[in-house]
């Protein structure tokens, strides 16, 4: 490893939002990820990529416990997060989720309202009186860019948006809750391109105050948006870098394999 | 040779001496076309049957039915041979039991439909699923006999509320199997999306889930109404039926079906009549909540 990347990793390590280390996710008897070790910087966008199935989209349905949806499913090691191990029992799952935001890949709009799509998730964590609710949505709808859009029918149905619009409202949702911690589940794989280049413009906004973690299988959308870039291959991390290092001088030949379109 | 457009159309083209490939053997095609023609006479034939029987009933009832309708049908409570007597009290009778039922086969039913959809993975689940489709096919007298050996002997008196009672079971695994199927047809990352904003599940459950599924939900609990009030046989050893007006549900009371299966077969003219003129209301009622569900929901569910 050469020092500049040694460096780099020693920084990012230094603010680190989420520290994983030796992590295991088992469904069922099936081991899905092998002892993962990585870090999510504070402020910066970690893009996680990957053939499917390679246990990117895993990973990051543990950073919010997802998983304990499903029964069967468990995760072993460590998952730190403001000094407490986030996949140990005990932990206040609501609470966790309400820091730890997640979007999905299909935009997934309640069916309500605009207006009360976003209030839901506030109402559950907060008590706010009508105008300091009128204030949030019209903030959390301005910073993903689609209050001018949307602002004379807050009261009519989400279903009807596009499907672009569908998914900054869900993104708008996500945020109102004020987490520290966004997910994004291959966000724009449902997305036409000028919808996915919206979404992307917004990302640049949303890492001044956020911590994002976007699972992708567009390469460059990883190259356009992601601080650091982790390559998972069969369960494990293969490697992590900054974007640049990922993109121009991968350490591992598979890698580079994955990168240049020979396999995945 | 049989001339047919196709070959007309080959010909056009230079002679070769290839095989003509737009040409198949005409014996099989023959074949082909008699036996497409045979199944749609068949079945054309086949619908026609039961058309002319269902409208042939329809419209004896309508005809025979509205012979008997007048404002006297809704004021007045059956009454004695040749006293001029009405429906009225069958008819809010009807009412109440099948108000009392939906009240307590509906909820019952939602929330036996959303643990299974949900919750539902064990052998308790899989056996309430089985107990609930028996239901779904049991004789209807059975369950009578059932709320007959519960309530009514027991309490000593046949009361509108065990009418109610015997058709809340009978419309409970109508809920649970619609509320069921349509919380199944959520998609799955609508729950997580409720999930991940840190909702607990009953709370995605009922504001969201419910919430899109209500149509075929509201649709299910119509189609129980419509299930439940045309039913005879449970109210046969419930409610009773009920002479005289009333509305009190520790008491017997009258219902459109008990009073039709009652007057059809007595000697006297205008009790038949009346049992027409019921028989053409309850089949009315049926057939506006069958039409609401499918021009109302059908519409918002897709």
């Amino acid at each position: 490893m050469s020092v500049l990347a040694g460096d780099l990793r020693e920084s990012m390590t230094s603010s680190a939002m989420i520290a994983v280390k030796n992590l295991d996710f088992y469904y069922g008897q099936h081991k899905a990820l092998h002892g993962i070790t990585m870090d999510f910087p504070k402020r910066k966008v970690t893009g996680m990529i990957g053939p499917s199935g390679c246990g990117k989209s895993t990973l990051l349905r543990v950073l919010n416990r997802m998983y304990d949806l499903y029964p069967g499913q468990r995760a072993t090691g460590e998952v730190m997060f403001d000094g407490r191990n986030i996949v140990a029992p005990g932990m206040d799952l609501n609470r966790l989720r309400a820091r730890v935001g997640m979007v999905f890949q299909k935009p997934t709009p309640f069916p309500m309202s605009i207006y009360d799509n976003i209030a839901f998730g506030v109402k559950l964590h907060e008590k706010l009186s009508r105008a300091e609710m009128d204030a949030r949505v019209e903030d959390v709808l301005h910073r993903v860019a689609l209050w001018s859009e949307v602002k004379d029918r807050l009261k009519s149905s989400a279903t009807a948006l596009s499907g672009g619009q569908q998914q900054r409202l869900c993104i708008a949702r996500t945020i109102a809750t004020r987490p520290e911690v966004v997910l994004l589940d291959e966000p724009t794989s449902a997305l036409d391109p000028v919808s996915t280049a919206r979404i992307e413009e917004l990302l640049d906004e949303l890492k001044k105050e956020f911590t994002i973690a976007i699972v992708t299988h567009n390469m460059q959308q990883a190259a356009r948006c992601a601080d650091q870039v982790a390559f998972f291959y069969l369960g494990e991390l293969v490697e992590i870098d900054s974007t640049d290092r990922m993109f121009t001088a991968p350490r591992e030949k598979r890698t580079q394999d994955y990168i240049t379109g020979r396999f995945g | 040779m049989s001339v047919d457009p196709a070959s007309k159309h080959a010909s056009a083209a230079p002679a070769s001496s290839e095989p003509d490939k737009w040409r198949v053997g005409s014996a099989l095609v023959a074949r082909r076309r008699f036996m497409d023609r045979l199944a749609t006479v068949l079945s054309l034939c086949a619908t026609s049957v039961a058309l002319v029987a269902l409208v042939s009933i329809l419209l004896t009832l309508l005809v025979r039915g509205a012979a008997g309708l007048s404002l006297v049908t809704f004021t007045h409570s059956t009454a004695s041979p040749g006293l001029n007597g009405g429906l009225a009290n069958a008819i809010v009778g009807s009412l109440i039991q099948t108000a009392i039922a939906i009240a307590i086969g509906a909820p019952l039913g939602m929330l036996c439909g959303i643990f299974l959809a949900n919750y539902g993975r064990g052998w308790v689940a899989s056996t309430t699923r089985f107990v609930s489709d028996m239901l779904l096919s049991a004789p209807s007298i059975l369950i009578g006999l059932f709320i007959y050996q519960i309530v009514v002997a027991p309490t000593g008196q046949f009361s509108g509320l065990a009418g109610g009672l015997a058709l809340a079971i009978l419309a409970l695994p109508i809920v649970v199997r619609t509320t069921e199927d349509m919380l199944a047809l959520v998609p799955t990352a609508l729950v997580e999306a409720g999930i991940a904003l840190g909702a607990r599940k009953w709370r995605v459950i009922v504001f969201i889930c419910l919430r899109a599924a209500r149509t075929g939900v509201i649709t299910g609990i119509l189609l129980a109404v419509a299930r439940v009030t045309g039913e005879t046989a449970p109210l046969l050893f419930t409610s009773l039926g009920n002479q005289e007006w009333s509305v009190n549900p520790a008491h017997p009371m009258a219902s459109l079906p008990v009073t039709i299966y009652q007057y059809a077969g007595s000697a006297y003219e205008d009790w038949v009549q009346l049992a027409w003129t019921g028989a053409l209301l309850v089949t009315l009622g049926v057939l506006a909540i069958n039409i609401i569900v499918r021009v109302g929901f059908d519409r918002k569910g897709a």
